[in-house]
């Protein structure tokens, strides 16, 4: 393993592997290293691994521009608590997967931007590919370039902050990443309606999906994903100042009705990581769709343990590695995508993050890693 | 700007070319000089080139057998929605196919459920507000010229607008596009789900200003339109009050639906041109609407009220819609009042980081000074896009050369203070040479290879966005002359 402090030291990192063609693995805090297929050189054997954790921190925060620069292997836990000292927040919900992955390691700005690791707020302001303005990075070529720019609004050039985030490390070295940020509310509560079924359920969450409520949270969990018994509880989180936060909820009454109460905790936390799910055996699915399907896709997945969020958008659930092909035809049936989150080697091996694409779109992926990575140095194979 | 050389063994191939695609497109083939006319220009007019020929496709089927012709025989495409660029984007080649997507223009679903609509390329911003507005609902991206802007050329520009500070720009509201790749192969990018199962190639498609790919299909979400909105004025004795006051309302954690600013010059040509009642005598105007929920914009209009007095500003507030109107068409009448002040003006778009305001606006003034011509700022306060704008008098000597070079100072100059080159109109021809201003040359280069990972032959929209190799010093800027704008019944930012 090599410890790279700065982003010189990774340029001549790069160039190493250049020279010796030899592919590694980039580690920051190492919680998502199980995610995706495992890095095995030809002969099974792990690859090298760059570990980045030395460039963390935050470089320069800026409230009255709305933006904040990190070194990308800054805890996720460390840039909320500054952020939060102004009254602020990430654009973007970033999920720890830590708990649900087995991993004691520290979830990173780097790791969840690459792994486009959204929770529940997703719903508000979209996913990490939504709020990074621009990054710096070490290309295949050992090559340091900027992508994007420190500024909110910006059509110069291709966009390549978007490319970056989801791409789980296969594309470059991240050595900075400037980040939009939003005000935080004031005051945030979750309403719960209890005792629905999947078919209600999702219905009423798509009726506050589709209100001026600005949700921050539309989650539907079964009976027996929580500690009451039932049918299933739809969970609705808003926030805001508080006159503004009484107003949505008298509206979110008014929208479905007076059985709606509010509970005491935030459950939407452990729904984003996958929390729930982490001491389920099985492979873990989050399989992405059209919010609108969510209960006839649940009926049909049909497994024991499962919860719907973003509004019905994701389903999280737990299945029996055998189980991996009818979740993969299902959800390409429906137009989604079905990722295994969570599951053994051999699975993700076998499995891959995602479907294998059509042709054309596979052909494609491929031409644009390599005009970034060549020589296929960086993370091969994960995504 | 240099054009690109023409490739002269296209040309000569025209007659055959045009036969080719006759085949493809029977119905929608121009040729003849004064049909090709039209479409010689888009909304950046200084550039005229009249396309080798122009072909109007009416589905994907089409579009890929044009595409796998272009590339089959080598000939440059040159994508175009309907022609509002501001930056030349959709600037024809003499020895390229301009392939216009006007007539795609079916909306295919209106989704609520899922809040997205799905439509083609050639259908208006404004008219997926329009198939969706009697239900509550609109499409939240708001280029200015949105009554006559295609879907198409948004995902191609990344379009923003007036409210793009809290809604986002084009690309925070898509959830998936087909388009037919360079050799005609058409691909699916997401969807309504939004997700897309390998690289976010939506996400870089959008923005990709035509060199990437024809789209084909547009799904977009759409909201609920906002219960309540209201709109502020707020007038200042003085310019960094004004801008000192921007930063104060960001800081207090409001996010207003828009946020502008504008100079003396600017609000004193607007109130001459249509008299929308801006206060008199004030050095900055900022012109604010909250939105959302009832109880939200009352606080955040109680937090601006608040804020702007204590950066020694004024408000008045809009009394009711029509007011409101009046205010907005002032403010979206901008570039058409300012042509009254002199015969030509340019419009510069670069996005500054907002604490640099003061000093951009002190280094503009003496940038003017130096050039002898005289300027005034209108700006996307909330999000930092600055929109200078030029005037002065082809007629008279050199005045054409220098306001084209004050213009390049002025994007330098973004770029020197942390910003950026465009904002929101794209780089097109008109910035193309000033790429080298903001990229290192490895930057460039990656993004090239980007390029290239789509289009191998470089044969989408060449000569738009990266300089040549030899690149020249003229540099861009939207050119008005006689105050008549292109597309002049469009308002403009």
């Amino acid at each position: 393993m090599s410890r790279v402090a700065n982003e010189d030291q990774v340029v001549d990192f790069v160039h190493a592997a250049r020279a010796g063609k030899t592919p590694f693995e980039i580690v920051a805090g190492g919680t998502r290293r199980a995610v995706g297929r495992p890095l095995l050189d030809s002969k099974g054997a792990d690859l090298p691994m760059l570990d980045v954790s030395g460039l963390s921190g935050i470089v320069k925060y800026e409230p009255a521009e709305l933006i904040v620069t990190a070194q990308p292997a800054t805890p996720l836990a460390e840039i909320k608590a500054v952020l939060a000292q102004k009254n602020q927040r990430l654009g973007f919900d970033p999920a720890d997967w830590s708990m649900l992955l087995g991993s004691n390691g520290v979830a990173t700005l780097a790791g969840a931007a690459s792994c486009d690791a959204s929770g529940s707020g997703k719903l508000r302001h979209g996913g990490a590919r939504d709020s990074l303005l621009g990054f710096r990075a070490v290309n295949g070529l050992g090559e340091s370039f900027r992508g994007g720019a420190k500024v909110v609004k910006n059509v110069t050039g291709f966009d390549l902050p978007k490319l970056m985030c989801g791409a789980f490390g296969t594309l470059g070295v991240l050595t900075e990443l400037t980040f939009r940020v939003y005000p935080q509310p004031q005051f945030a509560t979750t309403l719960c309606l209890s005792d629905v079924t999947p078919e209600d359920g999702f219905a009423h969450l798509r009726k506050i999906a589709l209100s001026a409520l600005e949700p921050a949270g539309l989650a539907y969990l079964p009976g027996n994903m929580l500690a009451e018994s039932g049918q299933g509880a739809a969970l609705i989180k808003l926030e805001g100042a508080r006159q503004p936060l009484e107003e949505k909820i008298a509206l979110a009454h008014g929208l479905l009705g007076n059985a709606l109460r509010r509970i005491e905790d935030d459950p939407f936390a452990a729904i984003g990581s996958g929390e729930q799910f982490a001491d389920i055996p099985g492979d873990i699915w989050r399989v992405m769709i059209a919010r609108a399907d969510a209960p006839r896709l649940a009926k049909e997945l049909n497994v024991r343990h499962w919860l719907g969020d973003w509004a019905g958008a994701v389903l999280w659930m737990a299945a029996d590695p055998s189980e991996a092909p009818r979740i993969r035809a299902i959800a390409a049936k429906a137009n989604g995508q079905a990722m295994l989150l969570r599951g053994s080697a051999a699975s993700r091996a076998s499995l891959g993050l995602f479907a294998p694409q059509p042709h054309a779109l596979a052909a494609l992926n491929r031409s644009v890693k390599a005009a970034f990575d060549p020589l296929s140095l960086f993370n091969p194979g994960r995504l | 700007m240099l054009l690109p050389i023409t490739n002269a063994s296209i040309v000569a191939r025209r007659a055959e070319i045009v036969a080719a695609l006759k085949e493809i497109v029977p119905d929608g083939v121009v040729a003849d000089p004064s049909g090709l006319a039209t479409f010689d220009s888009d909304a950046l007019s200084a550039y005229h080139q009249m396309p080798l020929v122009c072909v109007l496709p009416s589905n994907r089927q089409q579009v890929s057998d044009i595409l796998k012709y272009a590339e089959g025989q080598g000939v440059p495409i040159v994508p175009r929605g309907a022609g509002t660029s501001l930056s030349g984007g959709a600037l024809p080649r003499e020895d390229g196919i301009l392939i216009g997507m006007g007539r795609m223009k079916r909306i295919i679903e209106i989704d609520y459920e899922n809040g997205c609509v799905v439509v083609e390329p050639g259908v208006t911003n404004m008219n997926i507000t329009k198939a969706v507005e009697a239900n509550g609902f609109y499409y939240a991206p708001d280029p200015s010229s949105q009554i006559a802007c295609t879907i198409g050329g948004n995902v191609a520009e990344n379009s923003g607008g007036l409210h793009c500070l809290k809604y986002g720009l084009t690309t925070n509201n898509l959830l998936g596009v087909t388009m037919v790749l360079p050799g005609g192969e058409i691909v699916t990018l997401g969807g309504k789900s939004g997700a897309q199962g390998g690289l976010d190639l939506l996400g870089v498609i959008t923005g990709s200003e035509g060199l990437l790919g024809v789209v084909v299909e547009v799904v977009v979400k759409i909201l609920r339109k906002a219960p309540v909105t209201r709109t502020l004025m707020a007038s200042f004795d003085t310019v960094p009050a004004a801008g000192a006051c921007v930063a104060a309302i960001i800081a207090d954690g409001v996010v207003p639906a828009a946020m502008e600013f504008m100079d003396r010059r600017a609000a004193e040509a607007i109130e001459d041109f249509n008299q929308p009642g801006y206060p008199k005598g004030a050095e900055a105007i900022l012109i604010i609407d909250a939105d959302g929920v009832q109880a939200d914009v009352a606080y955040a209009v109680s937090r601006v009220i608040a804020i702007v007095a204590q950066c020694g500003g004024k408000t008045v507030e809009a009394t009711d819609e029509k007011q409101r109107a009046r205010i907005w068409s002032g403010r979206k009448a901008a570039f058409a009042a300012m042509g009254r002040l002199a015969p030509d003006m340019i419009c510069m778009d670069g996005t500054i980081p907002r604490h640099a305001l003061p000093q951009v606006l002190e280094e503009m003034a003496k940038l003017s000074e130096h050039y002898g011509l005289g300027f005034c700022n209108v700006f996307h306060a909330g999000d930092g896009n600055l929109h200078p704008l030029i005037i002065f008098d082809t007629m008279k000597d050199g005045e054409f050369e220098r306001a084209e070079a004050f213009g390049a100072d002025i994007l330098r100059l973004c770029v020197k203070v942390g910003g950026v080159l465009s904002g929101e109109h794209g780089i097109g021809v008109e910035k193309r040479d000033l790429m080298i201003d903001m990229f290192t040359t490895a930057e460039l280069e990656q993004q090239g290879r980007v390029k290239c990972a789509f289009d191998a032959q470089g044969l989408f929209n060449p000569g738009k966005v990266f300089p040549t190799l030899s690149a020249c010093v003229e540099q861009g800027h939207i050119h008005v002359h006689g105050a008549q704008l292109p597309h002049p019944h469009l308002p403009r930012y």
